[in-house]
């Protein structure tokens, strides 16, 4: 299963909301769609989803194009968009059993995936209340049960995260790290930058409707952050400003700074140069406690190429 | 045919995985926890309540042998169930049918794999229902009515059947109108002006209920042609019914789908089927003005269908040129039907002709009556002003839709119908705002004749100045038609089926 964007345009009068973008995923894998507001992220999310029409290019969802068989696509497609449930006067098991009955699931096998998706969200035990009545966490549940209810085999999320208590995050995490286990393809957008990092493959950066960078999380992270940063914790802390002074002439090293106590500073040699300063450090009579690499997530790549523009 | 046929097969033989539209069940549950629904219901028994206790302890002083209060009780009730009914639900589901559809923003569940006929035919029962529990709750004291005199219960139960369709009639003009792509503030001053509108629906009802009630509609029930005037009322009822159904599914379809082929076909067979039960009722009835009812109500019909398909898109989707017919004259009907404002153009062209040489025959020499209903100057009358309205209205839609393509490529093709419609417009006022400066802020040039305005034509009593309309809206025409011509031809060349289908090239895969 695969999931071609192809040269996507949407234009919304004179606003070009997404502007020639091509990207695709694979079954299996989380692909973290990243921008600042206003790139068309969600934009994208909706054509995929067959919510909006492009103005011009294509989505192909296992061959088959989101524009010319809408209704074919849909089949294929679960999407979790950024607002909530709207039918509040519902409750949550007449919503999934709604949407079960509407993706055309019948008797038996729709009883079953209704039960199957209210376990495995979650949602089995306020399945008799009112959508009203839930709170944002549990009605982002529901809307992912939405999207489940019919299994299919991609899922576009839109800001799934936004909202919810550190502990419904952890628990979407684990769910969507379930749903890829299952070889379905995600495709996911967030602020949440460094919860990405840790359940994405691929990475997606999108600013005013262009492509800045897409690929796997570590191809772009080589291509985006070239230089590592090394952080240096000193036992003697107010010799921070002299150590500052001492790293700045060593070789490869570029823009040196003190973060909470710790010295931090760009690095752009090998193991062998990095191993290289730590001697020359403990050479120099500095009482080094940790020396480490601190590994760059999706923020720093998102702040290395974005420039913070919208439309 | 043979696949609608096998499909229909196939259902009855699976009746046992029959289920209910999804959307008549969800309408349904919203509807019961809907505290307007409960509210109004709840409301119309206590109106119903008040006036029955009102008209029992006034009528209940007047000592009266021959006592018929049940008749002027049961006009009150259809007055409150009308105004309840018609006001009320088709409101309801309009409301909640244009909220669901918010410009770019529709209910997920439009999304689902439920096909547009099956969305719009659950809001329809959803609102059919809605309809039947509020008459079902006012039908004790309707039939209360019968035991105080005056009202017989065949009229009763046949004044309710009657009211039952003018509210679903009215339940899918609402549905239609809600499924207009139109912005929200354009939608709430529908909703308002259909709220005030449906007066209009309301009071003709409760007056032909009314009539129905004091003719004694029991007692008509045995003749003949109470049944015919019933039925034909119903066919008529339920044509108008089944075009905004049509209408409304096309509106909520995908833009790459077959939207013109369903509703051509319908406007198609509803002409065909009107064509010839005008000429059996002017064969059998020796009644040519039936044509003309048939004529009418088909210009009008054309004309609306004209704006639509001008509106229509050059570009066929690939699902689209996927099923155009090969060859011969099955992709020439193909052209007249399928999406695209040159196959619109040439269907509405072929059903305006027909329609309009048909009466013209009927009227001219085909009826034995023709010669003692219509006079020479009704037919020539009719002779002169209908081609030249004709002609007026595709000038305007051949101009519009030149501007649009050489001045407008860009923009939708929706703007070229807009165009149209403003180029009429302009042709009626404008005249009439430069000779009421010129003739010194006098309304009485706008008597005269303004070439170019269509409205004008029908204000004209005298066929010499009508003639000259149809001369210059002639030349109009023709010269449309020659700028036009191209594109026709083009259009008409391109109509034909996708030998292969278009492979796009492969994008290389991101991060894989």
């Amino acid at each position: 299963m695969k999931v071609q964007v192809k040269n996507l345009r949407k234009e919304f009068g004179r606003t070009v909301a997404v502007d020639d973008i091509s990207f695709s995923f694979d079954s299996g894998h989380v692909f973290g769609f990243v921008g600042p507001n206003g790139a068309g992220k969600t934009t994208t999310m909706r054509i995929i989803s067959t919510i909006e029409e492009p103005t011009s290019g294509d989505v192909l969802v296992d061959g088959v194009s989101v524009c010319e068989e809408p209704e074919l696509a849909r089949r294929l497609v679960g999407y979790v968009p950024d607002t909530l449930p709207a039918h509040g006067d519902v409750t949550v098991h007449e919503y999934l059993d709604f949407y079960g009955r509407a993706y055309g699931l019948r008797g038996q096998k729709r009883t079953r995936a209704v039960e199957a998706i209210e376990e495995f969200t979650n949602v089995a035990g306020i399945r008799e209340k009112h959508l009203r009545a839930l709170s944002k966490g549990m009605k982002q549940r529901v809307s992912l049960g939405r999207a489940l209810v019919y299994d299919p085999h991609i899922l576009v999320l839109d800001e799934p995260a936004a909202g919810l208590d550190p502990r419904a995050r952890v628990e979407l995490r684990e769910l969507l790290a379930l749903l890829a286990e299952q070889k379905k393809a995600i495709l996911i957008s967030s602020h949440i930058l460094t919860e990405l990092t840790e359940i994405c493959n691929g990475v997606v950066i999108i600013e005013r409707g262009k492509i800045l960078e897409t690929g796997t999380i570590d191809d772009v992270l080589k291509k985006s952050v070239p230089r590592r940063t090394i952080a240096v914790r000193l036992a003697d802390v107010s010799a921070g400003p002299h150590l500052l002074k001492e790293i700045l002439q060593m070789p490869h090293v570029e823009n040196a700074r003190t973060v909470a106590g710790e010295t931090h500073f760009e690095f752009g040699g090998n193991d062998d140069a990095a191993a290289e300063i730590l001697n020359l450090l403990i050479a120099r009579k500095f009482k080094v406690v940790e020396f480490r690499q601190t590994r760059a997530n999706l923020e720093d790549i998102f702040m290395t190429v974005t420039k913070g523009g919208v439309q | 045919m043979t696949a609608v046929l096998a499909k229909l097969r196939s259902n009855l033989a699976n009746w046992r995985d029959w289920e209910i539209n999804p959307i008549v069940i969800k309408e349904l549950r919203q509807a019961v926890r809907n505290r307007a629904v409960a509210g109004m219901l709840m409301l119309m028994l206590v109106v119903l309540f008040i006036f029955s206790l009102g008209f029992l302890i006034s009528n209940s002083f007047d000592i009266d042998s021959d006592n018929q209060i049940g008749g002027p009780m049961f006009q009150t009730f259809v007055t409150i169930l009308a105004g309840m009914s018609i006001f009320f639900i088709p409101l309801y589901m309009g409301v909640r049918i244009a909220a669901e559809r918010q410009e770019n923003n529709p209910d997920l569940m439009y999304v689902t794999t439920l096909s547009p006929a099956r969305i719009i035919r659950g809001k329809f029962f959803c609102g059919a229902y809605m309809a039947l529990l509020f008459f079902s709750a006012c039908m004790p004291f309707m039939a209360f009515t019968n035991l105080l005199r005056g009202v017989d219960l065949p009229t009763v139960f046949f004044i309710l059947f009657f009211l039952y369709l003018i509210v679903c009639a009215a339940n899918l003009l609402a549905i239609f109108f809600a499924c207009l792509p139109l912005s929200r503030p354009f939608k709430i001053l529908l909703a308002l002006y259909g709220f005030f509108q449906s007066i209009w629906i309301i009071v003709p009802a409760v007056f032909a209920s009314t009539h129905m009630m004091r003719a004694g509609i029991g007692s008509m029930m045995g003749e003949r042609y109470f049944w015919i005037e019933t039925v034909t009322s119903i066919t008529i009822a339920g044509a108008l019914g089944g075009l905004f159904y049509v209408l409304s599914v096309a509106l909520i379809s995908p833009p790459s789908a077959n939207r013109a082929l369903p509703v051509r076909r319908y406007i198609t067979l509803i002409w065909l089927l009107g064509g010839l039960l005008a000429l059996a009722w002017v064969w059998k009835a020796a009644d040519p003005e039936a044509i003309l009812v048939w004529h009418h109500i088909m210009f009008i019909l054309l004309t609306l269908s004209l704006v639509v398909v001008v509106s229509n898109g050059d570009r066929l989707s690939f699902r689209v040129r996927r099923d155009i017919p090969a060859a011969g004259w099955k992709r020439t009907v193909a052209f007249l039907f399928f999406n695209g404002a040159a196959g619109g153009l040439a269907w509405v062209t072929v059903l305006y002709a027909i329609t309009y040489l048909m009466s013209a025959f009927v009227m001219t020499i085909a009826s034995p009556r023709a010669a003692t209903t219509f006079s020479i100057e009704d037919r020539s009358h009719f002779m002169i002003v209908f081609p030249a309205v004709l002609a007026y209205l595709f000038a305007y839609a051949l101009t519009a839709l030149f501007i649009h393509r050489q001045f407008l490529p860009n923009r939708p093709a929706k703007v070229a119908g807009l165009l149209a419609i403003l180029l009429a417009g302009l042709a009626a006022v404008g005249p009439g705002i430069v000779l009421f400066f010129l003739n010194q802020l006098s309304w009485n040039s706008l008597e005269g004749m303004q070439l170019g305005n269509v409205f004008n034509v029908f204000y004209l009593h005298n066929d010499g100045r009508a003639f000259y309309h149809l001369c210059f809206a002639g030349a109009w025409l023709l010269v449309a038609a020659i700028l036009n011509a191209r594109w026709f031809w083009r259009q008409a060349n391109d109509f034909k089926p996708l030998a292969i289908r278009a492979v796009p090239p492969e994008t290389a895969p991101a991060g894989q």
